[in-house]
């Protein structure tokens, strides 16, 4: 019988040594473990977003078009790419190498529409005069407060940083992902699986990048006149 | 042998060739010499960093040639002056925190003894194993040219102290010498540094919860890897933060962001705004990087001493020949020392402004470190009661450890009360205090380890009469050159003042002053006899035996040094706790993890477990 | 590993299309939310609310986490949020020196003339 077979009927064996406590392999262990240190590292980035948010004049510029309706749109792609690895690892799961190959094929593309149009939506706001350490003057003008507090600079420098970070991670992913299908008639399932995970976990980062830095800043009133 | 425990470990034969052998290995007994050989370089660029600032307190205003040469505009004339005192201070510290107390203990003597101690073949990932300590070599190469690198002033670096408290450190060039691109050069090291130690920590958890052998359940562990899996989850949690601080850091010198600097900056007599050089600053909160910053910080000190506590639960147990007292005890205690790590990092920011409640709050969890660390002292003295005790150089630091971390531990208590640290913070007490407890104990741990694993590791004692000339005299020095920091934080001499000759209510201290120096050059100048010991006994040491110490855990029962896959191909099955020593009954004073013949009914149960 | 092979991919095509539309439409919610005045606090609360719904759903089912030994779950989740809650401590420090934020008005109307570095 299988350690992780035997494993099953009696549990405390799993961790008297020449097992695998969590039933789960080297590589698929590290990877998780890998995504509690990087979700930390957005953690604190977020974090630090919202402390500087709380105490700081926050100008709210988002129009519906284009900007919610690109990161709208990019969130359905990110959606759609975790699903189709979903697609991916349960066909390598049946052993299906060429469908999990497809799947992947059909994730990168959706990544690779996300980054794309986030590509797009930065030029966008660098045509209206977005910097990470300068807002446009419009917006100065339209998100001064009545006694005079202008608008900071950071929502720049905050927009840029952590989605620059999401996006390299994307990107990262991209890579990954590319090798895997390249490689993945020689490749164990459980790679496979490792790198669905990675992918999800940036998808996962995205659930709330997007609403904490799209939502919470639309122009609700149509003040910038969009 | 299981099947479970192969799964991603090389099983290619030994590797030929001096590079695959020697430098670019996968074998983790190589990389751990690899970084004890890099810790050894980075603590000798540190203590003669120390000694430089010694001498400009104790003989301010003299001229040394050498500085003069080297670093023209720090030292003019070879005076140094205060710019360039600042700068040793800063690089002292990041240099011997990082590629020092946190290389050795955990990257080297855990990514020696962790696999063989579990009993594997390996580390789960071999070939991340070699990137994170090239890495972290890469790191360091980046920091020495900070030294160089610095500016036209050439100081040897940026000049905020390890801590890099912003907006001092977020402000480019303009805000002083060695800013510019010293500073750039310090966070990059620094950032790099935290990839190398994220990869290490991935690699120390996997390998210990998935590569122990058959019998070696957890409570079967020996304290060493206990420590090294603690240290390795605090690693994994708090470097990423310092990595996110260190993205926004860089973002706000390279990008003219402003996350660490608020508005109203006069920096050198200009405006924030006002001067090309100095473009608008404004929104940012200079406390947001001290939160980010200690959140990793504290942590990190426990990553310091943590693998040394637990190498001194193991050398104690070994040369007093009894078992540790309450191993239960002591790995709860390690664990909530690691746990209650993470909620005090506000009692380094007593004094930012923050609010008093959190003050309060981490005043509390503060002082309740004490109790687990406690534990573990009385725990280490009741190892010892009633031994019979070895007195080998490898005891003799385990000791000095105890020793220092309780001197050490002590000062902690009264500046971890917020009202007291009001007055204490920024003095020397608070240097007195971390050198005690995190420095020089830590250290200690580390002597202690190299004194009790040369054997096993070169196949030759160290010299054991310098071994103790070397532990007497530094044992001695650093209780000299500490403890009368305490008095002087007193008094209420500040850290990180270059002189203190203005002073009338300092001057009565200078004597003591000079005294401290006095003792730390010799104290350094014994380090030298130590390095001369390391070398000559590598290639000239007595021949040691398998098991020279008559020792219990798995490392001691394969050959010395260890082969290439640590056990000839039969891992061994273990069947008793790792502290057997004066076992009622057994042939010898001590019972090995491996041997079945014997059944052991101790203070751990049956055979170690409680069942 | 062969094991690996027999172990059943828990969790069915129909199953994750199911998330996939509970996701979108959660999406969908929050983009909606946008639009509604609310007080700040209740705005943040909510839209942390479903993002942390969305997570737990990629995490158990994408990510397979359900599936997994307890034990998995026990160490990797709690570790995160304690962690994640911790960094909540610096809040405090945010709101109160919003009140001291540096008054544009205050600013002399010519900056002094810069001093000569040294």
């Amino acid at each position: 019988m299988s350690t992780e077979a035997r494993a099953g009927h009696f549990p405390a064996v799993d961790w008297n040594g020449g097992a695998f406590p969590y039933r789960v392999g080297h590589r698929k262990l590290g990877m998780w473990l890998f995504i509690v240190s990087d979700s930390l590292t957005f953690s604190a980035l977020l974090i630090g977003y919202a402390y500087l948010r709380a105490s700081n004049n926050w100008p709210t510029p988002f129009p519906f078009y284009p900007s919610i309706v690109f990161s709208s749109v990019m969130t359905f792609c990110l959606l759609s790419s975790s699903l189709t690895m979903v697609f991916g690892v349960s066909a390598s799961a049946k052993g299906d190498k060429a469908g999990a190959r497809k799947w992947i094929l059909a994730t990168m593309f959706f990544g690779a529409a996300f980054v794309v149009l986030h590509l797009i939506e930065w030029k966008h706001l660098l045509d209206e005069g977005l910097r990470p350490f300068f807002l446009p003057e419009h917006w100065a003008k339209v998100f001064t407060l009545a006694d005079g507090t202008p608008p900071t600079a950071l929502f720049g420098a905050t927009f840029f940083a952590i989605t620059g970070l999401h996006m390299f991670h994307v990107a990262t992913g991209l890579i990954y992902l590319a090798v895997v299908a390249a490689r993945v008639k020689k490749l164990k399932h459980e790679d496979v699986e490792i790198s669905g995970l990675y992918w999800h976990f940036v998808d996962l980062v995205w659930m709330f990048v997007f609403p904490l830095i799209y939502v919470l800043s639309v122009d609700m009133h149509g003040a910038l006149g969009h | 042998m299981s099947e479970g425990n192969h799964e991603g470990v090389h099983r290619h034969p030994a590797p030929t060739g001096f590079i695959r052998k020697y430098i670019f290995s996968l074998d983790h007994k190589v990389i751990g010499i690899q970084y004890i050989v890099l810790a050894l370089a980075a603590v000798l660029v540190g203590m003669i960093m120390s000694l430089l600032m010694r001498l400009n307190l104790s003989w301010p205003g003299t001229s040394w040639p050498i500085l003069g040469t080297l670093f023209p505009g720090g030292a003019p004339n070879g005076v140094m002056n205060p710019e360039f005192y600042l700068s040793l201070v800063t690089m002292h510290g990041t240099i011997m925190v990082f590629f020092v107390l946190t290389t050795a203990p955990q990257g080297g003597f855990g990514n020696y003894f962790l696999p063989i101690q579990i009993g594997a073949e390996d580390m789960a990932f071999p070939l991340l194993n070699m990137l994170s300590f090239w890495v972290t070599f890469v790191g360091f190469i980046v920091i020495l040219s900070a030294i160089f690198l610095s500016g036209a002033e050439s100081t040897v670096g940026p000049i905020g102290g390890w801590t890099g408290y912003a907006p001092l450190s977020a402000l480019g060039a303009i805000a002083g010498p060695g800013q510019g691109m010293g500073m750039n050069l310090w966070i990059i090291s620094i950032a790099i540094f935290c990839v190398g130690s994220l990869l290490g920590a991935l690699n120390f958890i996997t390998t210990l919860l998935n590569m122990r052998t058959k019998g070696m359940s957890l409570m079967r562990m020996p304290l060493t890897c206990w420590a090294w899996f603690t240290t390795a989850v605090l690693a994994l949690l708090s470097f990423p933060v310092l990595l996110g601080g260190g993205i926004l850091l860089l973002l706000d010198r390279l990008a003219g962001t402003s996350f660490f600097i608020p508005g109203g900056l006069y920096v050198s007599g200009v405006l924030s705004g006002t001067n090309p050089n100095f473009p608008l600053h404004t929104g940012g909160s200079p406390v947001v990087w001290q939160h980010l910053f200690w959140f990793f910080g504290h942590p990190e000190v426990y990553i310091a001493i943590l693998p040394g506590m637990g190498a001194t639960s193991h050398i104690l147990a070994t040369f007093a020949r009894k078992p540790v007292f309450g191993y239960r005890a002591m790995v709860f205690a390690i664990f909530a020392i690691g746990l209650l790590g993470f909620f005090v990092w506000g009692h380094h920011m007593f004094i930012s402004g923050m609010s008093p409640y959190s003050a309060i709050a981490f005043s509390v969890l503060t002082l309740s470190i004490g109790v687990p660390s406690a534990v573990k002292t009385f725990n280490w003295l009741g190892t010892l009661w009633g031994g019979r005790i070895r007195f080998t150089t490898a005891m003799l630091f385990a000791l000095g450890f105890v020793s220092l971390f309780v001197a050490g531990g002590i000062s902690g208590l009264i500046l971890g009360q917020s009202s007291l640290d009001l007055a204490m913070h920024d003095t020397y007490i608070v240097t007195g205090h971390f050198h005690l407890v995190m420095g020089v104990a830590s250290i200690f741990g580390m002597f202690s380890a190299l004194y009790f694993w040369f054997p096993k590791m070169f196949g030759r004692f160290l010299n054991e009469s310098i071994g103790k000339f070397h532990f007497w005299i530094t044992f001695i020095g650093v209780y000299a050159i500490f403890i009368p920091m305490h008095i002087m934080g007193i008094v209420g001499m500040p850290r990180r003042y270059s002189q203190f000759t203005e002073y009338e209510f300092l001057k009565g201290l200078h004597p003591l002053v000079v005294f401290v120096s006095v003792a730390a050059i010799i104290t350094i100048l014994v380090q030298f006899v130590f390095y001369f010991n390391v070398i000559w006994s590598v290639f000239k040491g007595a021949k040691a035996p398998d098991n020279p110490w008559e020792a219990t855990t798995l490392e001691w029962n394969t050959s010395t040094p260890p082969p290439h896959d640590n056990f000839a191909g039969v891992l061994p099955v273990v069947y008793h706790g790792p502290y057997e020593f004066a076992v009622p009954g057994a042939p010898n004073d001590y019972v090995m993890q491996t041997d079945s013949g014997v059944e052991v009914t101790s203070g751990n149960g049956h055979n170690g477990h409680r069942h | 590993m062969t094991a690996h092979a027999e172990e059943h991919f828990a969790g069915t095509n129909k199953l994750f299309v199911s998330i996939w539309v509970w996701l979108v439409v959660l999406t969908l919610i929050e983009i909606f939310l946008a639009y509604k005045t609310m007080s700040v606090n209740i705005m943040l609360t909510v839209l942390l609310g479903l993002s942390i719904i969305k997570a737990a759903l990629i995490v158990a089912y994408f990510m397979h986490l359900k599936f997994e030994r307890l034990s998995l779950i026990v160490t990797i989740v709690p570790m995160l949020v304690v962690c994640i809650c911790l960094l909540f401590v610096f809040f405090p420090d945010s709101f109160r020196s919003s009140g001291l934020r540096y008054k544009f008005e205050e600013a002399p109307p010519v900056a002094p003339a810069p001093v000569e570095e040294q």
